[in-house]
């Protein structure tokens, strides 16, 4: 394609006079279905792969327990050559008694693998990193021939990082005794992945949920033959067969495998439109729902950038092979001409072709990834973008060739969409902070990389970037201890590292998950219409007067709709009247909380530390107020003193742990620190639960305020008066719009908070129906939930309360690379 | 068959330009080997601090890059075969010792008329093509052997010497300009020089402007090659900064090392240097060659070469006239691929003539 390398040399003076004495290869007798007008180093290493499908008669099926499932009469699909089109192998379809099949094996492995001792497991994952090693070759002449990718990224990054995946969970399934006790493994994980992702993607998350002691049912799209190879590897290690199973079927699978009873969490890999359907179509289900979604990616250069570095950085971003998605390219005004000028100077120099040649760049990705980049083209172009592209491409080949888009007007459809494989979309920006306003302004977050020379302004970005990975003066760098995830609508699954091992634990003793799905829930009307409230009768009691309003912004206010709802005690006789909220008081909430987002974030862990021991002490005054209450909704006085000291206890104890987040990675191979930070999630919405008014009220604070995070609170919907009677310390002592709480109609409440586009993190306790709908509704800025589907917790324990999981659910991970060197 | 259908295949697939090693032409005796370059040694620029001063080269991911070259382009067979007799054609056939004689100066020389064996060049039909090497280089003592050598073979390979007290190049200015002209006195038409490290590394550019500009001043019509010495300038940034000095001084070629130094040609160090050669070249329109010497041992490490330039600068660089790589060993292991190659067996040391 883009440019010959070396085709000239040999037609001028090799062609037709090689005769005498240069001895040739010859394709001696063996047969090969591909075109004999490939040049030799190809042809050798198609040989390979070839084999391989031929040991299976050019048919898979599926590979689960450790042999071989090829099932009668399901439909097939051809595996074709992408470039050729040439049928290389005819794969089966799975139906659901196929995952059924597999999730039972997977099963029945979870017995004996997740009660084994974790060095036994170390030992089994090494054996597998070794039989990768042995048969690297087949593995990455597959996985090229069948993908087009380039073999040359195949070859020396993902079988390389495949092998480190293994080694580096290999080491923490031998650690799981100590470093992770407390923890369970979940069970049966299933996996699904999309075309658009390698077998890595895949090598990511089955590593470490092997090495906890879970096992893995994949569902592969139709026709990807190298996970097979792979399951069929770890099969063919002889002992426990049944811990990774792959089988092959459509996406409308996906639903199906998620609820299997017994599967107790599923992974997408994929688009975020379809992982949008996925969370909608599992609300309720007993899996738990762990998205990865887009591959976009983005890269901000700066004046102060080293510019051929950078636009070698865009090469490895986006013509490389190495990712599945497109770029979105800043570049400052300053230096815009110049880079323009370098960039498709080196664009000239980028060779496409076939993927087993081990001389070209970029291969080709199938008809799919085609069309996508040349739907994305005309439509940028219709819109008034510049389009430039080294080289012409016929229309009829399967080569795109790399794009670069720029110009596109900042409104335009285009902007706002994904960009797609191979295209790189560059637009400019003025000043550091614009860039950071630029980039953070797409709903998708997953990562990106900052060129600067500037050390300063390099970390400056670098932090305020609202992604999962930046890389300072580089770009798609991974590595087995270097957790890899997203946030916003990439989804904030995480693999590798800790944060990847802690996706398939549970904290010890909870219950499995079973499907709470309710077929009655209508998701239109579900806490549409608050129920009218009239007053309720004499107000009695010894209690001082109940609190009233709605704490705002740092102070007491009135409920928009103006009316109030009556609380009743244990006995059935008034307590009080709390303030109604509805729509316009949580909106108003959600604004005051990113108000105050900014401050809160530049807090130190010191300060924040201070300020919830501050709010302890407040608390410990109250404590005659706030015992009495309680006593009156029925708790016992004792109870009540305790669940008082341990809600002062939780807000000291999440202070001090504030001061220890995150920390500092080394990494082989690389020179310089990668920083795993953990930094807050946002305005985070929380619906306590009904038990334990003070002590979760206070607990599920605490956590989110030590992270970091601003928060809109629902209280207690039976009991919120002791919740209240903290306000009024909050509303003294807090910064403003740091706690917001809103009493009223929980459902109604939580539908709000649920479909707000713009709260970044929910929590939901409360009913089953409730837990469903927030899952459903989630869907649609993909917010990170966590639900209780209705079941009470024991708060006042720390391993049956939210103790260990708290702290994991209240921040979300960034990667923060930092390569040295001058 | 492969050789032809590859560069149709090639075309089918997205329209491939005929470009690549253009091997004819390059060979060709004529008009190359007279003066040594196909054209007239470089004019200064006026000195521009500007284009240096913003300069700030990232290592990290310069040394990504160098490791990516070496994976990215792996070119197998007759390709290879191909690319490694162009190879040859760069290469300044060095000795630079301190026990070099007039016989081991004139071994050196028949190698460089006669760099891999006729009968093997036969076999490849490349016999009649004149492949030599692209220059002898010596020490400036030796420079009249070298000549009066090349004269009995009866060809004009042009002689290079090193000068202005290589290789250190701690002496004083008036000494280090008079063996320059002392040099090219002699014969030599070719002058690889120095540079005053000190001044890198105290930042005095001025006063290495100045100092190369009087080089090239004394070079007369022989043309100047500048010798960095990378090894010792201390970062990245440094190297781009003396290769744009260099160039703007009137440099024809920048050379990485002097091969004495402790770390001699490294990838990231020419690829800063090969894209400070592209930025003079889309300032001024001149194209500076370079010169890789030091360390450039094996014919695989040749190959990495040649396609680091052609990445980063293109065909147009794939001459001697813009490209050299200083090396004593490197023609012998080219020669043992190339008799592997024709005869698929491998070479013993005495089936080769030395050099």
């Amino acid at each position: 394609m883009f440019m010959g390398y070396f085709p000239s040399v040999q037609d001028k003076n090799w062609g037709g006079q090689r005769g005498a004495g240069v001895p040739l290869p010859k394709d001696s007798g063996q047969k090969l279905s591909s075109p004999s007008c490939l040049p030799d180093p190809i042809l050798n290493s198609l040989r390979l792969p070839q084999a391989w499908l031929d040991t299976q008669d050019r048919h898979l099926g599926h590979y689960v327990n450790g042999k071989w499932l090829k099932p009668e009469h399901r439909n097939s699909v051809p595996c074709q050559d992408p470039i050729t089109g040439e049928r290389l192998a005819i794969c089966l379809q799975a139906q659901a008694e196929d995952v059924v099949a597999a999730v039972e094996a997977a099963g029945t492995a979870f017995e004996n693998w997740s009660g084994l001792p974790g060095a036994s497991r170390a030992q089994h994952l090494l054996r597998l990193a070794k039989m990768i090693q042995k048969h690297q070759r087949l593995l990455w002449t597959l996985e090229s021939l069948v993908t087009g990718r380039a073999v040359r990224e195949v070859r020396d990054g993902d079988v390389p990082l495949a092998q480190q995946l293994l080694q580096y969970h290999a080491v923490q399934a031998y650690t799981q005794e100590e470093v992770l006790a407390g923890w369970e493994p979940m069970g049966v994980i299933g996996l699904i992945l999309s075309p658009t992702f390698s077998f890595l993607e895949m090598m990511w998350r089955i590593c470490p949920a092997l090495a906890v002691g879970c096992t893995v049912v994949v569902l592969v799209p139709p026709a990807s033959p190298t996970p097979l190879l792979l399951a069929q590897l770890a099969g063919e290690l002889g002992s426990f067969p049944g811990i990774l199973n792959v089988i092959s079927g459509p996406a409308s699978l996906g639903p199906v495998l998620a609820s299997q009873p017994g599967v107790q969490k599923v992974t997408f890999c994929g688009a975020i439109e379809e992982g949008r359907a996925l969370r909608r179509t599992l609300a309720g289900k007993g899996a738990e729902l762990g998205l990865a979604l887009g591959a976009e990616s983005l890269l901000m250069l700066t004046e102060a950038a080293d510019v051929d570095s950078a636009v070698e950085g865009v090469v490895d971003a986006a013509w490389s092979d190495r990712s599945a998605g497109g770029l979105r390219l800043l570049i400052q005004e300053s230096v815009w001409d110049e880079t323009m000028r370098r960039l498709q100077e080196r664009m000239a120099r980028l060779r496409g072709g076939r993927g087993l040649d081990g001389a070209v760049d970029m291969g080709a990705r199938g008809a799919a990834a085609h069309d996508l980049a040349q739907r994305y083209v005309r439509e940028a172009r219709s819109q008034g973008a510049q389009v430039f592209q080294a080289g012409a491409v016929p229309s009829d080949s399967p080569f795109f060739p790399p794009t670069l888009v720029s110009d596109l007007p900042p409104a335009s459809p285009c902007t706002q969409a994904e960009v797609p494989w191979p295209v790189v979309v560059a637009s400019p920006f003025r000043t550091a902070k614009e860039a950071l306003a630029v980039a953070n302004g797409t709903p998708r977050g997953a990562s990106a990389s900052v060129w600067s020379e500037r050390l300063g302004q390099a970390l400056e970005l670098g932090y305020g970037l609202r992604v999962g990975t930046v890389w300072i003066n580089a770009h798609g760098l991974r590595n087995a201890e270097v957790p890899t995830g997203g946030c916003k609508e990439s989804g904030s699954s995480w693999s590798g590292g800790p944060d990847g091992l802690y996706e398939y634990l549970r904290p010890s003793g909870t219950p499995a998950r079973l499907s709470y799905f309710s077929e009655n829930l209508n998701y239109g009307t579900f806490g549409l219409a608050v129920p009218s409230t009239l007053p309720a009768g004499p107000e009695i009691g010894p209690s001082p007067a109940t609190p009233y309003g709605l704490l705002i912004g740092g102070h007491f206010q009135a409920p928009g709709a103006r009316s109030s709802r009556p609380i009743q005690d244990a006995q059935g006789n008034l307590h009080g009247y709390v303030a109604e909220g509805g729509a316009k008081d949580i909106r108003g909430a959600v604004e005051a909380a990113h108000q105050a987002a900014p401050g809160w974030v530049g807090q130190s862990p010191g300060a924040r530390a201070t300020l919830l021991w501050a709010l302890a002490t407040a608390l410990e005054r109250r404590e005659a107020a706030l015992t009495s209450r309680l006593e009156r909704h029925g708790t016992e006085l004792k109870d009540a003193k305790v669940e008082v000291e341990l809600s002062a206890r939780q807000l000291r104890a999440w202070g001090a742990r504030a001061q220890a987040q995150g920390h500092v990675l080394q990494v082989a191979g690389l020179k310089g620190p990668v920083l795993r930070l953990r930094e807050p999630l946002g305005v985070l919405a929380i619906v306590c639960p009904d038990e334990w008014p003070l002590l979760a009220f206070v607990s599920l604070l605490a956590a989110a305020l030590a992270h970091g995070n601003t928060v809109v609170l629902v209280p207690s919907g039976a009991c919120p008066i002791p919740a209240l009677e903290l306000c009024q310390d909050m509303a003294a002592l807090l910064p403003a719009g740091l706690v917001n709480v809103v009493t009223g109609d929980r459902d109604h409440l939580t539908r709000c908070l649920a479909l707000h586009q713009d709260v970044q993190a929910l929590w939901y306790f409360g009913s089953a129906q409730g837990s469903q709908f927030v899952e459903w509704a989630s869907a649609g800025n993909l917010k990170p939930v966590w639900v209780n589907r209705g079941c009470p917790w024991a708060w006042d324990q720390e391993a049956k309360g939210a103790g260990r999981e708290l702290g994991l659910r209240a921040a979300r991970t960034k990667a923060l690379w930092l390569p040295m060197g001058d | 068959m492969s050789a032809r259908n590859r560069g149709t295949e090639l075309d089918q697939v997205g329209g491939a330009t005929e470009e690549g090693v253009d091997l004819p032409s390059s060979l060709h005796p004529t008009g190359m080997h007279t003066s040594g370059f196909g054209c007239f040694p470089m004019e200064p620029e006026a000195l521009n601090l500007s284009w240096i001063s913003k300069m700030q080269v990232n290592q990290p991911a310069v040394l990504r890059r160098a490791q990516q070259i070496q994976a990215r382009r792996t070119v197998k067979k007759e390709w290879q075969a191909a690319w490694l007799l162009k190879a040859v054609t760069f290469i300044d056939l060095t000795t630079l010792s301190g026990d070099d004689t007039s016989s081991n100066i004139q071994r050196l020389c028949y190698k460089a008329k006669y760099p891999i064996r006729e009968d093997l060049l036969k076999t490849l039909n490349m016999h009649d093509k004149g492949l030599t090497t692209a220059a002898v280089c010596v020490y400036p003592a030796r420079v009249c052997d070298a000549v009066r050598a090349l004269k009995a073979a009866g060809c004009t390979i042009p002689v290079a010497s090193v000068a202005t007290g290589f290789p250190a190049g701690q002496t004083h200015l008036k000494t280090r300009l008079e063996e320059i002209r002392l040099a090219v006195e002699d014969g030599a038409t070719e002058i690889d020089v120095v540079i005053n490290r000190t001044l890198v590394l105290t930042g005095q550019w001025e006063a290495l402007y100045d100092e190369i500009r009087q080089f090239r001043k004394a070079c007369g019509e022989a043309h100047l090659k500048t010798i960095l010495a990378t090894g010792e300038l201390g970062s990245l940034t440094n190297v781009y900064k003396a290769s744009m000095i260099a160039m703007m001084a009137g440099s024809d070629f920048i050379k990485t090392s002097t091969g004495k130094e402790t770390v001699n040609a490294t990838f990231p160090v020419a690829i800063v240097m090969l894209r400070a050669i592209r930025d003079f070249f889309w300032k001024t329109g001149n194209k500076v060659g370079f010169k890789p010497a030091g360390g450039i041992r094996s014919a695989k490490d040749s190959l990495a070469w040649l396609s680091l330039v052609k990445e980063e600068l293109g065909d147009e660089w794939l001459t001697p006239d813009l490209f050299r790589i200083g090396a004593s060993t490197l023609l012998s292991d080219i020669e043992r691929q190339i008799y592997h190659h024709v005869t698929g067996r491998y070479a013993a040391y005495h089936d080769l003539p030395m050099s």
